[in-house]
């Protein structure tokens, strides 16, 4: 009786061990999928500055590349379930991206799945990455490839079980990936189009100023409606209804802000992290960050 | 040994009116050093316009303005003693855990006030305006949390 019993546990331990591993498996993107394209470098540096890719790549104070502010990774990523070191961007062949194909880069921008094969922990928005288009992936590798070569290696997530929880987020994919990717909205202007754009697939603004839900997947019919601060640093604030909460008087108010920060005397985008982001943003053409502010400055 | 009543009965308001005193301080401490930022940042206005080309340069202003900020930021880092933070504050515990690097940021800041004061032609005002910014910022960046 007693061996019946414990044979039936070791059964359903092993279906659901099966069905795990089937469930999260990382499903690539073949070779065959990257289609011949002229790499526009020029548009790399832009996606890239309008991503902020160096805000969180960054070296650490006093590390190779550090004040050239190359993306050569390593900074520590503090997060609720634990501490990440974001991966050399720079094109060094063994520690950077310099091997990396570009299927390799495409499939960890938009599927969070690395050269080899096994998941990244959405730390590295990908979510809101997988809305880039592949002319704009591909420009964007273009742009890294041609930065300097930068020594700085991996480490691992100090994450409880990481294997394990590495594996496990291909369960968090199948709910997150099931939100629909960017389109544009019929009747919009082409800044207006362009800002949504910028804003939500590179910018990935949605990654602080959205709140999670209980599945840490953005919620989107709270979409941009600000919520508790991803890295404990208390609340982010809404962006919706920037207007009629007189936070920016219009368009033009917003631009400067975003171009000028603290030394115009917005003094709302220093803390919890807009510091960079705000930096960042300011290195975009002026009519890309005039994009971004009419799309934010829509959110009722 | 024998313990009176009356010892421990003053000792525990001895206690008490301790720590309500320290509370009044922090509170006040909060208070104060929230009425000095906001001071700070109503003198920021004029000068930004200027940077904005809202307004023209005009030095004594930008003397009025600057001699403000400068003497309310020195006045606010005398206004956080230990224990004055959480609440309502906007303060981070980095400003009690690494009391050296904050007091850099507020006298760097304060320097780029004073500093500020003196400019008398326009072309001088961006570059000492953006310093004083930049090191609002920096401090902001660090030692503040996001305003609501």
């Amino acid at each position: 009786m007693r061996r019946r019993t414990l044979a039936a546990i070791a059964f359903v331990l092993a279906v659901a061990a099966v069905a795990f591993w089937g469930l999260t498996r990382p499903d690539p993107l073949p070779a065959a999928a990257i289609p011949t394209h002229e790499a526009d470098v020029r548009n790399g540096e832009t996606l890239y500055h309008a991503g902020s890719c160096v805000a969180c790549h960054k070296a650490p104070e006093g590390a190779p590349g550090a004040d050239r502010g190359l993306p050569a990774g390593g900074t520590p990523f503090p997060t609720p379930i634990g501490v990440f070191y974001p991966q050399n961007l720079t094109p060094d062949a063994a520690t950077g991206i310099g091997r990396w194909s570009e299927v390799d880069f495409v499939n960890a921008m938009r599927l969070g799945i690395s050269p080899w094969g096994t998941h990244y922990f959405p730390a590295f928005p990908y979510a809101s990455y997988r809305s880039m288009t592949m002319a704009d992936l591909l420009d964007l590798r273009a742009w890294l490839m041609s930065l300097p070569a930068v020594k700085s290696p991996q480490r691992e997530a100090e994450v409880p079980m990481v294997a394990l929880a590495r594996r496990g987020v291909g369960l968090w994919k199948r709910v997150a990936f099931r939100q629909p990717t960017f389109s544009p909205e019929p009747g919009r202007t082409p800044s207006w189009t362009r800002g949504a754009y910028l804003a939500n697939a590179p910018g990935h603004c949605v990654e602080c100023h959205t709140p999670k839900d209980w599945l840490m997947v953005a919620d989107e019919s709270r979409h941009m409606a600000g919520g508790p601060h991803p890295g404990g640093e208390g609340k982010v604030p809404s962006l919706r209804g920037l207007l009629t909460r007189k936070k920016y008087k219009d368009v033009d108010d917003l631009v400067l802000a975003l171009q000028n920060g603290e030394t115009f005397g917005y003094e709302g985008l220093s803390s919890g992290g807009m510091a960079a982001i705000q930096e960042n943003l300011a290195r975009l053409p002026e009519s890309d960050v005039r994009a971004i502010s009419e799309y934010l400055l829509s959110l009722r | 040994m024998r313990i009176s009543k009356q010892a421990v009965a003053s000792l525990v308001v001895a206690l008490s009116v301790g720590s309500a005193a320290a509370a009044v301080i922090a509170a006040d401490a909060f208070h104060d050093r929230h009425m000095a930022m906001e001071a700070v940042g109503d003198a920021m206005k004029p000068l930004a316009a200027i940077a904005k080309k809202q307004a023209p340069f005009d030095a004594a202003v930008v003397k009025t303005n600057a001699t403000t900020i400068a003497d309310n930021l020195k006045k606010a880092s005398t206004l956080f003693p230990a224990g004055s933070g959480g609440g309502d504050s906007l303060a981070k515990p980095e400003v009690w855990s690494d009391p050296a690097g904050f007091e850099k940021r507020m006298k760097d800041a304060h320097a780029a006030a004073v500093a500020l004061q003196a400019v008398s032609d326009e072309a001088a005002y961006g570059p000492a305006l953006g310093a004083l910014g930049g090191n609002c910022k920096g401090c902001h960046d660090k030692y503040r949390l996001p305003k609501k």
